[in-house]
C-alpha cells in the first residue's frame, strides 16, 4: 500500500490543554477485509465542540473508520481513546453507553411512526425499553433536543412525510436525547438539496457550540471547508493529511483526494493510436433523460455520447456526477423517459443486462464484493459465468475440462495470482478479483465493455497492470471500453476520448486527450472551472 | 501425538473440501448408533424396507425444496401441493382407472403450481415466503373441496411402488433414487445447475452478468412443483394406498429440515445436491430407531427432532458473523 507523507501533513501538539480537548481519538487503526487494506494506519482525532471532516473517495475508508468508532468492526491493529482512556468497542451498544452515536447514511426511521416515537425509540426507548411510554415526560427531552438542534417540527407529525434532512435532523435528535458527546455522521448530505444541506449545518454548527464533537463524512470538497473546522483525508484506506480548512484551499484538497499517483506508468495509451475515432460508431446515446429510481440515483439530463469501434472512451466524474448511471442505462437499469440508444446504428431498448449481452454489452460493476463476484464460486466459474454456454456440449452441459483449461490460460494471460482455476474467488487480492472479472469480459467477447471505476481500491501495482490489460484488449480485439471514473490519471492515461459528466449532464468532451492537462481536467471534473455545454 | 494431530487435520480439510460429507457423516453414525442400540430390531429386512418406503416421498419432496432453498428462496407450498397430487391422482385413478393418466395429471397439477409460485416471485415480485404460504393454504384448500373432505382408499394399483422383488429396496425407492441422480446432474453439471447456485450466492452479481435470472428462478419453482407431484405418488403408494384430504400436512417443514441437516443452508448458494436425500433418511432414521428403542411419544419424537434441526443448522452457520 502506499503511504506517501505530504509535507503539509498536521500532527497536533499534545499540550496538556489539548489532550484534555479531545473527545475521541483513533490510532494507528489497521482493517483488512478479504483481499482489501481497507484502513491502512490510520489516525484520527476529535475535539470537543469540533467538526472534523473526513473527506475521501469512494473506497478511500471513510465509512470503514466511523464503523470503527462505533464498534460495528473491531481493528485489526491500533487503539481507540475516549477522553484520553483507551476502550475496546465491542458492539455499538459500548459506544452509546459513550456517547457515541453513528447516524446512518440510509434513513433508519420508521415511516409510520410520529417524530416523537421516532426520536424515542431510536434514543430514549433504547436504554428504557421495559419502561412505561411516558408521553409527557418523553416529549420534555425531545422537545429540549429539538431546541437545541434548532429544529422546529410538530411532533405528531408521521416520519413519511418530512424531508431528507428532516429525517436527519430527527435522527440526530434522537442521539441527543441519551446525550451523545460524539456524532458521527456518515455522508448525511449526499442526497440534499443546497438549501437543505444549510439548513443541516446550521444545527450542526449549534451543536458543535454546545460541545458536542461531529465527524463528518464527504466527499463533496467545497463542503468540507464550508462546513468542517479541521479536515482529514483518506485515500486509498491511508491518511494522507489533516489540515484546518480556514488553511486549505479547495485546489489543495482535490489534490490530495484525487492524489498524484506515481504519473508515468499510468500512461498506458501509445501515443500514434488515435486511428479508432475514424472506425464507425458502435453505441451512441442521444439526448438521454432518466427519472430516479431512488433518492441517491441522479437523474441524467440529455445525455449525448457517442464510443466508437475499438475507442476507449472515458466519462470523468464525481461520485453523484451521474457517471455510474450512465453506465447502467446502457444496461437496461435506469428509467429513460426520454432519448434513444443506437447500437450499431439501429435504435434499440434494452430492458436488462441479459439484453445488454446480447448485443454485445457487458458491465462490470465499481462495487465487486455486492455486484460483480459471486462469492462462492471459484475463479473459475466467475469467469465464465456471462459465457457459460461456450464452454457447453449441446449448448447446457457444462465441459468441465474445457472450463478449467480456459480459466486457466486466462489466469495466464493476465498474471492472476491465484492457486488455480479451482479457487474459491473470495481467496483473491482485490487487485485479482478485479482482473477475475476482467476475464469474464473477454471471454463474454463484448463488442462494448463498461468498466466502472477498474481501479478503485486496489493497489497501485495493480491498478496499472489492470490499466493495461484493458487497453491492449480493447487495441488487439478492437473492443470498445467505456470506463467511468473519477480518477483524472487513469482517464488521461488510456481513453482516446474523454467526457467530463456532472449532475447527471456531460459538460465537456475532449477527443483529442493529450493536450489536456491534468489540472485543467480536475478543475472541470469538480465545477471550479465554467465550461461551455456541449 | 503429533502424527495424530496431523491425521486429525487432514481429516478436517477432507471434511471441509466435500460438501456431501456434511450430511453423511452424521446419518452414517446415526445408522451405527442404530444398529448398536437396537442390534435385533434395527438391521431386520422388514425394518430397512420400512426406512425405505418412509423415507422415500419426503426425499423427493426434499430434492423439489433444495431447488428453490438453493437460490434463496423458500417453498412452503410443498406439502400442501404433494397432497393435491396424490389427492387428484386418487380421484383420476377411482374414477377412470388409468394409472398413466392420474400419474401424468399429479406431475401437470405440480408444475401448474410451481409455475404460479414462480410467476408470482419473478413477475409480481412477492417474497418466496409469501407467496408460497398462499400456496400452502390455498393448495390444501383445493384437496379439500375435491375429496369432498373423504378419505379415497383401495388404491391398490399402486402397490407396484411399494413391490421389492424379495430384494427389500422397494421400487419406489429405486425411482426416487433416479429421481435424485437426475437432479444431481441437472444441478452440477448444466449451466440451468450453475445459476441456481450463483443466484443462491449473489443474484445481483448474476443478473448483471447478463444471466436471465427470472427464467431460472422460475424454472426451478416450477420442476420443484413437479417433483411435488411426483413425491405425490410416492405417497399413495407409501401411506397404505390411500390418501386422506389432511395427508402430507406439515410436510414442507420436513422438507425444509431435510434441507438444512442435508447441509443446504436457507441463504443458498451452497450444498450438495445429494444433501436433502441424506436429510430425510437422518429424519426418518431419527423417527424409525425412536420407535424401536421404545419412544412412541409423538412430543418426545418431536423434540428430538427438533434438537437435530438446531444441531445441524448451527453447524451450517459456523463462522458466518450473524445471521437473520
Amino acid at each position: 500500500m502506499e503511504n506517501i507523507a505530504f509535507g503539509k501533513e498536521e500532527i497536533l501538539k499534545s499540550g496538556k490543554g489539548e489532550e484534555e480537548r479531545v473527545l475521541l481519538a483513533a490510532e494507528n487503526i489497521y482493517k483488512y477485509f478479504p483481499g482489501v487494506v481497507a484502513l491502512n494506519n490510520v489516525t484520527y482525532d476529535l475535539m470537543k465542540g469540533e467538526i472534523h471532516g473526513l473527506l475521501g473517495q469512494n473506497g478511500a475508508g471513510k465509512s470503514t473508520l466511523l464503523k470503527i468508532l462505533y464498534g460495528l468492526y473491531k481493528p485489526d491493529r491500533g487503539r481507540i481513546l475516549f477522553r484520553g482512556r483507551e476502550i475496546k468497542l465491542k458492539s455499538p451498544m459500548d459506544a452509546r453507553k459513550l456517547g457515541i452515536v453513528l447516524v446512518h447514511q440510509e434513513i433508519t426511521l420508521l415511516p409510520d411512526l410520529s417524530v416523537l416515537e421516532n426520536i424515542a425509540l431510536l434514543g430514549y426507548m433504547w436504554r428504557n425499553w421495559a419502561s412505561r411510554f411516558d408521553r409527557g415526560k418523553i416529549s420534555n427531552r425531545v422537545e429540549k433536543a429539538l431546541e437545541d438542534l434548532g429544529f422546529d417540527v410538530n411532533l405528531r407529525t408521521r416520519a413519511r412525510d418530512l424531508s431528507v434532512t428532516e429525517k436527519m435532523l430527527i435522527q440526530i435528535a434522537a442521539a441527543l436525547t441519551i446525550d451523545a458527546k460524539v456524532l458521527l455522521l456518515d455522508e448525511p448530505t449526499s442526497p440534499m438539496t443546497p438549501k437543505e444541506i444549510d439548513r443541516l449545518v446550521e444545527s450542526m454548527k449549534r451543536l458543535a457550540s454546545r460541545g458536542v464533537g461531529i465527524a463528518f463524512v464527504t466527499h463533496r470538497v467545497t463542503e468540507a471547508v464550508e462546513i468542517c473546522d479541521r479536515i482529514t483525508i483518506l485515500r486509498n484506506g491511508s491518511k494522507v493529511a489533516t489540515l484546518r480548512s480556514s488553511e486549505a484551499s479547495v485546489r489543495e484538497l482535490v489534490r490530495l483526494m484525487l492524489g498524484r499517483d506515481i504519473g508515468e506508468i499510468y500512461i498506458v495509451r501509445e501515443r500514434e493510436s488515435k486511428t479508432s475515432t475514424k472506425t464507425s460508431i458502435l453505441v451512441e446515446i442521444k439526448d438521454l433523460h432518466t427519472i430516479p429510481r431512488t433518492a441517491l440515483e441522479i437523474p441524467l439530463k440529455g445525455i449525448n455520447v457517442k464510443i466508437h469501434k475499438g475507442e476507449i472512451v472515458a466519462v470523468v466524474g464525481l461520485i453523484g456526477s451521474g457517471k455510474k448511471e450512465l453506465g447502467r442505462s446502457l444496461i437496461g437499469l435506469s428509467n429513460i423517459v426520454s432519448g434513444d440508444i443506437l447500437f450499431d446504428g439501429n435504435r434499440v431498448k434494452i430492458k436488462s443486462p441479459a439484453d445488454a449481452l446480447k448485443l454485445g454489452i457487458l458491465y462490470i460493476p465499481e462495487d465487486r464484493r455486492y455486484e460483480g463476484l459471486i462469492p462462492d464460486f471459484t475463479v473459475a466459474q466467475n469467469m465464465d459465468i456471462s459465457s457459460l454456454w461456450r464452454m457447453t456440449m449441446l449448448s447446457f452441459i457444462i465441459d468441465y475440462k474445457r472450463e478449467r483449461l480456459t480459466a486457466a490460460d486466462m489466469i495466464k494471460r493476465l498474471n492472476i495470482a491465484s492457486p488455480g482455476p479451482e479457487t474459491k474467488v473470495t481467496k483473491l487480492s482485490g487487485g485479482n478479483q478485479q482482473k477475475t472479472l476482467i476475464a469474464r469480459a473477454m471471454l463474454a467477447e463484448a463488442k462494448l465493455v463498461i468498466l466502472d471505476e477498474p481501479t478503485i481500491g486496489i493497489d497501485i501495482g495493480s491498478k496499472a497492470e489492470i490499466r493495461r490489460i484493458a487497453y491492449k484488449y480493447s487495441r488487439e480485439r478492437g473492443v470498445s471500453l467505456l470506463i467511468l471514473t473519477s480518477d483524472v490519471d487513469e482517464a488521461l492515461g488510456i481513453a482516446d476520448r474523454i467526457y467530463v459528466i456532472k449532475d447527471g449532464v456531460i459538460i465537456a468532451e475532449h477527443i483529442n486527450s493529450e493536450e489536456l492537462s491534468r489540472e485543467e481536467l480536475i478543475a472541470e471534473m469538480v465545477g471550479l472551472k465554467k465550461v461551455g455545454g456541449v | 501425538m503429533a502424527r495424530v494431530k496431523t491425521a486429525f487435520r487432514s481429516l478436517a480439510i477432507i471434511y471441509s473440501s466435500y460438501e456431501i460429507l456434511r450430511p453423511l457423516i452424521p446419518l452414517i453414525i446415526l445408522i451405527i448408533a442404530s444398529i448398536v442400540i437396537a442390534p435385533h430390531y434395527f438391521l431386520t429386512p422388514t425394518n430397512v424396507k420400512v426406512v425405505l418406503m418412509q423415507s422415500t416421498p419426503l426425499s423427493i419432496i426434499a430434492t423439489g425444496e433444495m431447488l428453490v432453498i438453493l437460490k434463496g428462496s423458500v417453498d412452503l407450498s410443498a406439502g400442501s401441493v404433494q397432497a393435491a397430487a396424490a389427492m387428484l391422482a386418487a380421484i383420476v385413478t377411482r374414477s377412470t382407472g388409468n394409472v398413466a393418466l392420474a400419474v401424468a395429471s399429479a406431475i401437470a397439477i405440480g408444475l401448474l403450481a410451481g409455475a404460479v409460485n414462480g410467476l408470482l416471485v419473478t413477475k409480481f415480485k412477492i417474497y418466496s415466503f409469501v407467496a408460497t404460504l398462499a400456496g400452502l393454504v390455498i393448495w390444501r384448500a383445493f384437496v379439500i373441496v375435491i375429496s369432498q373432505g373423504k378419505l379415497i382408499y383401495g388404491l391398490s394399483q399402486y402397490s407396484l411402488l411399494t413391490n421389492d422383488w424379495g430384494t427389500y429396496i422397494p421400487l419406489g425407492f429405486i425411482l426416487a433414487l433416479a429421481i435424485i441422480a437426475l437432479v444431481y446432474v441437472v444441478l452440477t453439471r448444466t449451466t440451468f445447475g450453475r445459476y441456481i447456485y450463483g443466484i443462491g450466492s449473489n443474484e445481483e452479481s448474476v443478473r448483471l452478468a447478463g444471466v436471465r435470472a427470472d427464467l431460472v428462478k422460475f424454472l426451478s419453482f416450477t420442476i420443484a412443483g413437479a417433483l411435488y407431484g411426483v413425491g405425490g405418488i410416492m405417497l399413495i403408494a407409501m401411506g397404505g394406498l390411500a390418501v386422506d384430504p389432511w395427508s402430507a400436512q406439515g410436510n414442507e417443514l420436513n422438507a425444509i429440515a431435510s434441507c438444512v441437516i442435508g447441509g443446504i443452508p436457507l441463504i443458498g448458494g451452497v450444498g450438495s445436491p445429494l444433501g436433502p436425500l441424506m436429510g430425510a433418511a437422518t429424519l426418518t432414521i431419527l423417527n424409525n430407531i425412536l420407535v424401536l428403542v421404545g419412544i412412541t411419544e409423538l412430543a418426545l419424537q418431536q423434540t428430538v427432532v427438533g434438537i437435530v434441526l438446531i444441531a445441524a443448522a448451527a453447524s451450517l452457520t459456523r463462522g458466518l458473523r450473524y445471521v437473520k
